[in-house]
């Protein structure tokens, strides 16, 4: 049966529906414990399986990731939680030197098997620290998985897949979407593949990239472009690595045009990958340039409300730039 | 000053006569003027007149203003997210630190960073980074700097007791210590990291014993007794003038309020807080004032008001302030050739 949930609760109950069936999950951070986490996702797990199963850590991500890894080693399987994105730079080496790389330097004498809950984005107000979207930072990392769900069903299924996942499975949660997306969600077990996108709306002018929360944005903007007779598909990532080219490419080429939609910063960001791959496999199905919308090459989200605004992708800039890809 | 196991009250050396005097009342007036900022940013974020967050240092003063008060116009702090305060002690127009809140073009970052997280660089105060630690090594890296240069600049570093536990806090007393740098490191030991109580984020009694391992002293001090903090923080300030090295100082002391405005602190037992509150620090230090006679009720109502007046017209410049304009997004991103 499938019931209305919020984002939130939905990764909630996906932890604890995991914990109960496998005895080897355990979650582990910064303030998870006690207080159920600073937005609440680790809520009534302290109680229900003990501070030995839902460990406070000392601040330090760096450790978190790292001993995490290592637990994983011995057939564990953490799941760690980052408290905002932006606090992940101590844990870079522990991802970009262990993580990634452990199974590739033993040659697969070890595995990592590893669950990384990284909270991110903008658009709350949270100014420079606590607003960054910088999953493209792990994408440049073979042997890392990166997953952001849009909806609350992605949420569950992505969260159970990345548990069971024996690879380190990087899962962003945009906490604009913890509690404005609700959706329906199956009581039960399920999963939503990794590295498979999805068509959340069919449309024959042009094919519109995008993941997390820009996804319902996209939405919205193909909406009211629809009203001008202009019919965008929106394609939702909901993992970045492994990208499935497939489903872009077999898009663009029956749309003839691609608009990647990203509240990242542009220079290096996921849509130039994503514009590369077009422009090498699908070149001589382009009826115009690839367009992108993306966040400003900025250092951070200023704090000021006039400066986030400016900072931030909105419907306004999505439509615009697909007036610019239709009017070709 | 070697490690000090437990609670170390140092031995009050203030000036005798007319000097003693106006230490003693500059920082009881000192403390009054951090109290009654704080509680009024509190007001103000509660009251919606500005959003992101606030982290009040209630129940600290004492060890920031007793840790930061003798400190030269010419020296540096280095604040973490708690320390907004600092700014004031240091000598901040009261203008700025409010137009600091409310994210005005009129603050010392245009409203680039967030509230709480304020440096002024005229008084050498560095604008924080929001990731915890991060302050440490900058810091240290600016007393390597001043040392360097041939000053006899020191830097005093502000965190908690969760700064502790990251690597960046290892590798920054480390570096000190080998080159013997000008810094004081600064802990104000409020038992709690956010949610996370002391005893989940180290093994140690004393966070002070860490010194050890970095090659420099360490004492642990009562937080609450503005003149304890004050004395062993002045010989520790004159230690690094002097080219003596880094010295680490543990503030036992305790926030008030939750880890933010938005964090009711259910974490806590009220018993444990009302504790606390019972050691107010200005309530210990007004105490020690009257018995010595240096404080009547007509001095005390004098500070207030000149206080509150300050505040109010900060408030209104704060609030009459405009914000910066969106055009500013790409500025100060670089270096104007
Ligand atoms: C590297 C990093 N990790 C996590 C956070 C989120 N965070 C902000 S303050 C805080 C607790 C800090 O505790 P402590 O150092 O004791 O200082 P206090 O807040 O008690 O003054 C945490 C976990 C952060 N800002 N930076």
């Amino acid at each position: 049966m499938a019931r209305t949930l919020t984002m939130i609760e939905a990764i909630t109950e996906a932890m604890a529906q995991e914990m109960e069936r496998d005895e080897r999950v355990f979650v582990m951070g910064e303030d998870i414990g006690l207080s159920g986490g600073v937005f609440k996702a680790t809520a009534g797990l302290y109680d229900k399986f003990g501070e030995e199963r839902v460990l406070d850590t000392p601040l330090a991500e760096g450790n978190i990731i790292a001993s995490a890894v290592g637990a994983s080693m011995v057939g564990l399987r953490p799941i760690a939680e980052i408290q905002f994105a932006d606090f992940i730079t101590p844990a870079m080496e522990s991802i970009v030197q262990q993580a990634s790389k452990i199974r590739y330097r033993s040659a697969g004498g070890y595995g990592c098997s590893l669950t990384v809950r990284i909270c991110c984005g903008g658009g709350t107000g949270g100014g420079l620290y606590h607003s960054q979207e910088n999953a493209s930072w792990f994408v440049h990392e073979p042997g890392l998985k990166v997953v952001m769900p849009s909806t609350p069903y992605d949420a569950k299924g992505l969260l159970l897949a990345a548990i069971r996942d024996p690879n380190p499975v990087l899962y962003f949660e945009h906490k604009k979407l913890y509690r404005t997306a609700k959706g329906d969600v199956p009581e039960g077990d399920y999963t939503v593949p990794i590295g498979k996108a999805e068509t959340r709306r069919q449309g024959r002018d042009m094919t519109v990239v995008t993941y997390g929360y820009m996804t319902s944005l996209c939405l919205e903007a193909a909406e009211q472009m629809s009203k001008n007779g202009v019919e965008a598909e929106v394609i939702d990532l909901r993992t970045l690595s492994p990208l499935d080219r497939d489903t872009v490419l077999e898009s663009v080429r029956r749309t003839n045009k691609c608009l990647i939609v990203h509240e990242d910063k542009r220079t290096l960001g996921i849509g130039g990958e994503i514009s590369a791959i077009i422009a090498e496999e699908a070149f001589e199905d382009l009826d115009g340039p690839i367009v992108r919308i993306t966040g400003p090459d900025v250092p951070a989200i200023p704090f000021a409300p006039p400066l986030e605004h400016a900072w931030m992708v909105n419907t306004e800039k999505i439509v615009a730039g697909m007036q610019k890809l239709a009017a070709y | 000053m070697a490690s000090k196991s437990g609670r170390a009250v140092a031995e009050l050396e203030v000036e005798k006569g007319e000097n003693g005097r106006e230490l003693m009342v500059g920082l009881y007036q000192m403390l009054v003027k951090c109290r009654m900022c704080d509680e009024k940013a509190r007001i103000l974020f509660r009251q919606g007149k500005y959003a992101g967050n606030f982290y009040s240092g209630v129940g600290q003063e004492a060890a920031e203003v007793g840790a930061a008060y003798s400190l030269r116009e010419d020296d540096w702090i280095a604040p973490s997210h708690r320390d907004w305060t600092s700014n004031i002690i240091k000598g901040a127009p009261l203008k700025l630190c409010f137009a600091q809140l409310f994210g005005k073009a009129t603050s010392p970052d245009r409203g680039k960073s967030t509230p709480a997280h304020m440096g002024y660089p005229p008084i050498h105060t560095i604008t924080p980074a929001s990731s915890i630690a991060g302050q440490l090594a900058v810091g240290t890296g600016v007393a390597f700097g001043l040392k360097r240069l041939g000053r006899d600049t020191v830097v005093v570093s502000f965190f908690g007791d969760g700064a502790t536990s990251l690597g960046g806090f290892h590798e920054a007393l480390n570096f000190a210590g080998v080159h013997r740098l000008p810094i004081i490191y600064v802990c104000q030991n409020n038992l709690w990291a956010e949610s996370v109580p002391l005893r989940l984020q180290t093994a140690l009694t004393n966070l002070s014993d860490r010194a050890k391992a970095y090659g420099f002293p360490g004492v642990s001090v009562d937080g609450n007794d503005v003149m304890a903090v004050y004395d062993v923080a002045t010989k520790a300030i004159a230690r690094a003038r002097s080219g003596e090295g880094p010295t680490f100082i543990e503030c036992k002391t305790y926030r008030w309020y939750g880890h933010s405005e938005i964090d009711p602190a259910k974490y806590r037992t009220k018993e444990e807080v009302e504790s606390w509150k019972k050691r107010d620090p200005l309530v210990l230090f007004e105490k020690v004032l009257r018995d010595k006679k240096l404080l009547t009720d007509e001095l005390k109502d004098k500070i207030a008001k000149t206080v509150t007046q300050e505040i109010n017209e900060a408030v209104e410049f704060a609030e009459q302030s405009p914000y910066p304009d969106a055009s500013e997004l790409k500025d100060h991103i670089w270096a104007q050739e």
